[in-house]
C-alpha cells in the first residue's frame, strides 16, 4: 500500500531498504552512469587518494536511497527534492540500509519533508554514509 | 583550483533517455523496471560535469576528488524518450585549510526548454 498524505504523522519512519553492494554492482553503476572515476574501480587509485581500497560511488548510495523512496511511494511521481550529504565511504562487499523519517508536514501544499539517511554497518558500528539528507515529497 | 571561475558556464550536452540506458541504470540502483529512476538525472549531469572536471583553466586535481554532497530538484519525473539538455555552471569555488570545494549547478531541460530537474553537485578536492 502506498502512503496517503492523510495517514502520515511527523516521526513516521519509512520501511528501510537494505542492499549489499558488490564490486560488480559498482562496475555496473560506473557503466550505466558514465562516472568512471578510477577511485571507484581501481584500488591503487583509491589508495593514492587516501582510502584503503576502491569505494562505491556516493551516487550509487544515493540511487539506492531514491529507490527506497520510490518503493515507498509506488513510483517517482511526487518526489520533488532529494539532498544527500556524503559523510562516509562505502566499500564493495558492505551492506547499506536506506531509511527516513517524516520531519514536517504541510497540509496546504500536501507536502512532506523527510530526514533521510543511509547507514553502513562496519566492525559492529553503524556509520552514516548519507547523514541528515532531505527528501521533499508532494502527495496527490 | 582557480577561484576566479565562479559563475563560469559550460556548453550544453544532450542525452536521450533511451529505454536500454534506463534499464541498465535501473538495475544498477536496484529500481524496478517500468519507470525511470529519479537519479537517472545523474547521466546527463555526469556528461556535463566532464567538461568542468577537465577544464584546464579550473586546475582541479581529479585524482584527489571525492563527492561531498548532491541534490536534485525535480519538476517532473523523467520519461523514456526525453531528450535532455544539460548546462553546467560553476556556482561556488572555495577552499578551507588546503581542501577545495567546487559546487556545480546543472540545469537539465527538455526539448521544449522546460526545466525537468536541477542538479547541484559539490566536489571536494582533498588536501595533499
Amino acid at each position: 500500500m502506498n502512503p496517503r498524505f492523510e495517514d502520515l504523522s511527523v516521526g513516521d519512519e519509512l520501511p528501510p531498504l537494505a542492499r549489499t553492494l558488490t564490486r560488480d554492482d559498482v562496475v555496473r553503476y560506473a557503466e550505466a552512469s558514465g562516472d568512471r572515476n578510477p577511485l571507484h574501480l581501481d584500488d591503487a587509485a583509491a589508495r593514492a587518494a587516501g582510502f584503503p581500497g576502491a569505494i562505491a560511488h556516493g551516487m550509487l548510495t544515493m540511487g539506492h536511497l531514491a529507490t527506497c523512496l520510490t518503493r515507498w511511494l509506488g513510483g517517482p511521481e511526487g518526489l520533488e527534492r532529494l539532498t544527500a550529504p556524503f559523510r562516509a565511504p562505502v566499500f564493495p562487499g558492505e551492506t547499506i540500509v536506506a531509511g527516513g523519517r517524516v520531519r514536517a508536514l504541510d497540509p496546504a501544499a500536501r507536502r512532506a519533508e523527510l530526514e533521510v539517511w543511509v547507514t553502513v554497518e562496519r566492525e559492529g558500528r553503524h556509520e552514516q554514509a548519507i547523514r541528515r539528507g532531505t527528501a521533499v515529497i508532494r502527495f496527490p | 583550483m582557480n577561484e576566479g571561475l565562479d559563475g563560469k558556464r559550460y556548453p550544453e550536452v544532450r542525452v536521450e533517455v533511451e529505454a536500454e540506458l534506463v534499464r541498465a541504470f535501473a538495475q544498477a540502483v536496484g529500481e524496478r523496471e517500468g519507470s525511470v529512476p529519479p537519479t537517472f538525472a545523474t547521466v546527463p549531469e555526469v556528461a556535463g560535469l566532464a567538461q568542468v572536471i577537465s577544464d584546464p583553466e579550473l586546475g582541479l586535481d581529479f585524482s584527489r576528488v571525492v563527492h561531498g554532497e548532491q541534490s536534485y530538484e525535480w519538476r517532473r519525473p523523467l520519461r523514456v524518450g526525453d531528450v535532455l539538455r544539460c548546462r553546467p555552471r560553476i556556482e561556488a569555488i572555495r577552499s578551507r585549510g588546503g581542501t577545495g570545494f567546487l559546487t556545480v549547478v546543472s540545469e537539465i531541460t527538455d526539448v521544449e526548454g522546460e526545466v525537468v530537474v536541477v542538479a547541484r553537485c559539490t566536489l571536494v578536492e582533498l588536501s595533499r
